[in-house]
């Protein structure tokens, strides 16, 4: 056999092996996308051909389920995180970029370290003073404990996207004039700005993906969807069809904004580790 | 020890050419260079012949055999980087030895035959170091140890000494001429300095947009370019390419300047080919043609007078002890034996 | 103002925040773990009690043993095999091309799903009348064509792994694409002119220059894997029994469900000193270039 048809070989053998992992990572999100248009007889069987109904969209929306307020809750929750969280992280980011601070390692290890505490072990200090205060089950609640997780992603990636503009167009802007805010306002943050939408859309996913804080803060008026999810499990079991169309309503607008951002996607979640 | 023979080598990604239809003869012993500006599709000839890219058609054959289907490790040869490729994570010593550890060759051989490659590139203080440890012209002669601890059919060079400084190329290029004619093997190098060329080729050949414009030693292509566009690459500065007519036995440009004399029938629109060498330079009167100076520079071991006609700018070499000011006049004297005349159209040498 | 004021104001919102909503919740989560921590007893939150929480559970709780063991066993599993098949996986996909980058472009998809949601649908697949994987498994190994998965304490344990893996995979894919297309590509072929093999060139020359990003994916993973909650609580529960209670499960079981948030606590803290380690170790590998 020569090299080059060994070649083939391999190559088709690679081919395969590709499409085989394809297939396992979409089976099961291709699986739920099918289950969401079933009846909820069909849902109960193993069938890849069906009549497909929008039914179980309309249903998730009415009472008792009412996903309409989860979905709500989500969105407002989501957006306040990063309406608060993106500016905060800028300007700490600019700053850990471009000066020496002292401390400033042990700052930004602080920082990084915070995202890997537990959640549950955040949350038991929050629940505790959110009951003694009346947060307990409030948007605003949800929308502080976000920002412990949000935080050090939105620095750390910030920051990376800064580091990246070359410092003389900032030089030469000072040498021209500008005083240093002026320098951030016309020239950092419109240079910065797709990394800066790059990361609001990083946290707004976390903040929606969110699980832990809001199963433990919220149970009635701020429930958030993926809470929403526990709300299909009848007394005669799970409601798959509707859990499936729940669950699309959950997960596809994070498929359109991972799309948008997968150029910074493994960056941004490595900050700056991995290069 | 091998010859090199490529037939009707073709290289195409979707539309776009990258080698197109080269047949060349590279002789045993030789040391060709393969020479062009950046995408001519020198280095993707030199790739193809180490198996690192797969050629679209035609044949390669290193001695005896076809190595068209045979994957790089089979084909015998050794490559030397542009930028070295060496494992950072391997000492130098490693490095060295890596093609010969790979190849089986048992543990007792390496040692000396590595010690002997190192002593041969001056290295042999470094074998215990990781490449961050050295400098570019260290890594470099590391790339060549690498190299030359085998003795493979062929040599491949890409471009090796373009990551260094000017200065460092200027003695890296001697030791590398040194070693290869030391060694005698077959060597194919790529570079896009023609000075690289002239000084190390056997033979050169010339390319551009994936095709030979010229293959021949380097005296050849210095002093008897087959187009255009080898007569401007080659030389520094490049040759000055002065567009006109000729008329009468005399060489007159667009603008109506009576250059020099010239060996060539009546011609409507051709192109004067002359290095700044051939153009001697006198006082204003003593020439053949009178004419003001653009600009004029002093390198130190030469100076170089650039004058204008209508357009057209023209470098004349002058001694290095020659002091003009800009706009001062000067008289020139065109050497009417180094004269060449291309066709504008084809972009051929027409043959006087 | 001057920069030299200026850079501290910029950053002094972003610390206090990061303050608040984590180093404050630390301490008190310390405080809190020293106390009886009854939350349906007022006044047992300033009721100190030292290290008893922690001897506790150290020596009358099997429980908590328990979860440790099932925390570790897990976090072994899934950081062993979601790195395999991810190194797999980059591999396969490195070299480009439309339909391996159309492949990578895919990947970001189960990687932006909720773990919560990951956890449903993985119940969902095993369900043992209408899952589509139970089928499948029971099609090709017929001795469990008529398990209950998730009622097995085993097969439950391998199902919450699968389910990790195949929500991680895809990422660990990406970040280790990204890592092998950093390895300067002329090392790659000057290995090949050299004389290896397809085999040789990838233990020798890939393998020792992808190791400084294999490492930090490992924590990194390591990492989340120690903290895993959603996916459990959504696909088992911690159950059947206690067979697949985490810890941070277990956490959340004493804490909010019988109202021990002092014990909690402390079991939390015990949990926090694996991570400073894993922290420690990936902060290096951060800081390693300055």
């Amino acid at each position: 056999m020569t090299g080059k048809q060994r070649k083939q070989i391999w190559n088709a053998f690679q081919l395969t092996l590709i499409l085989i992992a394809t297939f396992i990572m979409l089976v099961p999100i291709v699986w739920i996308f099918l289950a969401a248009f079933k009846t909820h007889v069909d849902v109960y069987q193993l069938k890849l051909f069906f009549r497909p109904t929008l039914e179980n969209f309309g249903t998730v929306f009415d009472d008792p389920y009412r996903l309409g307020e989860k979905l709500y809750n989500s969105t407002i929750v989501a957006l306040v995180t990063v309406v608060f969280a993106i500016p905060i992280a800028t300007c700490a980011a600019y700053s850990f970029s471009r000066f020496r601070l002292r401390g400033e390692t042990t700052m930004l290890v602080m920082i990084l370290a915070t995202q890997f505490v537990p959640a549950v072990v955040i949350i038991l200090p929050f629940f505790v003073m959110f009951r003694d205060i009346g947060l307990l089950d409030t948007r605003l609640g949800l929308i502080l404990v976000n920002l412990a997780i949000v935080m050090p992603f939105a620095i750390w990636m910030i920051k990376g996207f800064i580091d990246g503009i070359p410092l003389d167009t900032e030089e030469a802007a000072m040498v021209d004039g500008s005083s240093r805010i002026q320098v951030i306002r016309n020239i950092v943050l419109p240079m910065a700005a797709p990394g800066l939408l790059t990361a609001a859309i990083f946290c707004f996913i976390i903040a929606w993906n969110e699980f832990l804080f809001a199963l433990i803060l919220t149970n009635k008026d701020a429930v958030t969807l993926p809470i929403g999810l526990a709300l299909f499990k009848g007394e005669e079991g799970d409601l798959w069809n509707l859990l499936s169309a729940a669950g699309i309503i959950i997960m596809a607008p994070m498929f359109v904004l991972a799309l948008i951002i997968r150029k910074y996607f493994v960056q941004g979640m490595t900050m700056g580790a991995v290069r | 020890m091998a010859e090199v023979i490529l037939k009707n080598l073709t290289k195409r990604w979707g539309d776009f050419v990258g080698v197109d239809n080269q047949s060349l003869d590279i002789h045993d012993k030789e040391f060709l260079v393969l020479l062009g500006p950046s995408g001519c599709g020198k280095t993707t000839t030199m790739r193809m012949i180490a198996g690192l890219e797969e050629p679209t058609s035609g044949e390669i054959w290193i001695g005896e055999r076809k190595v068209n289907d045979d994957l790089p490790k089979d084909r015998d040869v050794a490559m030397v980087f542009q930028n070295y490729g060496l494992y950072p994570h391997m000492t130098i010593f490693d490095n060295i030895a890596y093609p010969l550890k790979v190849r089986g060759t048992p543990k007792a051989d390496i040692r000396p035959r590595v010690e002997r490659a190192a002593e041969q590139v001056e290295l042999t203080q470094f074998l215990g170091r990781k490449p961050k440890a050295l400098s570019g012209g260290q890594r470099q002669r590391v790339a060549l140890a690498r190299a030359i601890v085998r003795t493979p059919k062929v040599f491949l060079m890409d471009e090796p000494l373009s990551n260094l400084d000017a200065k460092l190329r200027v003695t890296m290029r001697a030791e590398l001429k040194h070693l290869s004619r030391e060694l005698k093997v077959t060597t194919v190098y790529v570079t896009h300095d023609q000075i690289e060329a002239m000084t190390l080729a056997d033979r050169v050949a010339v390319m551009k947009h994936g095709v030979i414009q010229q293959l021949g030693t380097p005296d050849e292509i210095y002093n008897d370019p087959a187009n255009l566009f080898v007569a401007g690459f080659i030389g520094s500065p490049a040759m000055n390419l002065v567009r006109g007519s000729v008329k009468d036995g005399h060489f007159i440009t667009v603008d109506g300047v009576r250059l020099s004399t010239i060996a060539s029938e009546d011609r409507n629109e051709v192109i004067l080919g002359v290095r700044a060498d051939d153009i001697n330079v006198h006082e204003a009167g003593a020439g053949d043609i009178d004419t003001p100076i653009y600009a004029f520079e002093n390198t130190g071991e030469a100076s170089f007078l650039t004058v204008v006609w209508g357009d057209q700018r023209v470098i004349a070499r002058g001694d290095r002890h020659l002091r003009k000011e800009q706009d001062d006049v000067v008289g020139l004297t065109l050497n009417p034996d180094h004269l060449y005349l291309f066709d504008p159209a084809t972009e051929r040498r027409i043959h006087l | 103002m001057r920069d030299n004021t200026l850079k501290y104001v910029l950053v002094l919102p972003a610390v206090m925040v990061v303050f608040a909503t984590a180093i404050w919740p630390l301490m008190e989560s310390a405080r809190l773990s020293a106390t009886v921590g009854r939350l349906n007893r007022p006044g047992s939150l300033d009721q100190y009690i030292g290290l008893e929480n922690y001897t506790w559970a150290f020596f009358e709780e099997p429980a908590f043993w328990n979860s440790v063991w099932v925390t570790g066993i897990y976090t072994i599993l899934t950081v062993g095999l979601t790195t395999i098949f991810a190194l797999g996986l980059a591999l396969l996909l490195a070299p480009g091309g439309r339909l391996r980058s159309g492949v990578q472009t895919l990947l970001i998809l189960p990687f932006a799903m909720s773990p919560a949601l990951i956890g449903v649908s993985f119940r969902f697949m095993f369900n043992p009348e209408f899952g589509l994987f139970d089928a499948f498994f029971g099609a090709v190994m017929p001795p469990l064509a008529d398990v209950s998965w998730l009622a097995d304490p085993t097969l439950a344990f391998a199902v919450c792994v699968m389910a990790d893996v195949w929500g991680w995979i895809p990422f660990l894919t990406l970040v280790l694409i990204g890592g092998l297309a950093s390895i300067p590509q002329d090392t790659i072929e000057a290995a090949q002119v050299d004389g290896a093999s397809g085999w040789r060139v990838f233990k020798d020359v890939t393998l020792p220059q992808l190791a400084p990003v294999l490492a930090v994916v490992i924590i990194l993973k390591s990492i989340f894997s120690l903290k895993t909650f959603d996916q459990i609580f959504m696909l088992t529960n911690g159950g059947p029994g206690t067979a697949t209670q985490t810890l941070s499960h277990y956490i959340y079981f004493n804490g909010m469900k019988y109202g021990q948030i002092g014990y909690a606590a402390s079991v939390a803290w015990l949990m926090v000193i694996p991570m400073i380690l894993l922290t420690y170790l990936y902060a290096r590998f951060v800081f390693r270039k300055d």
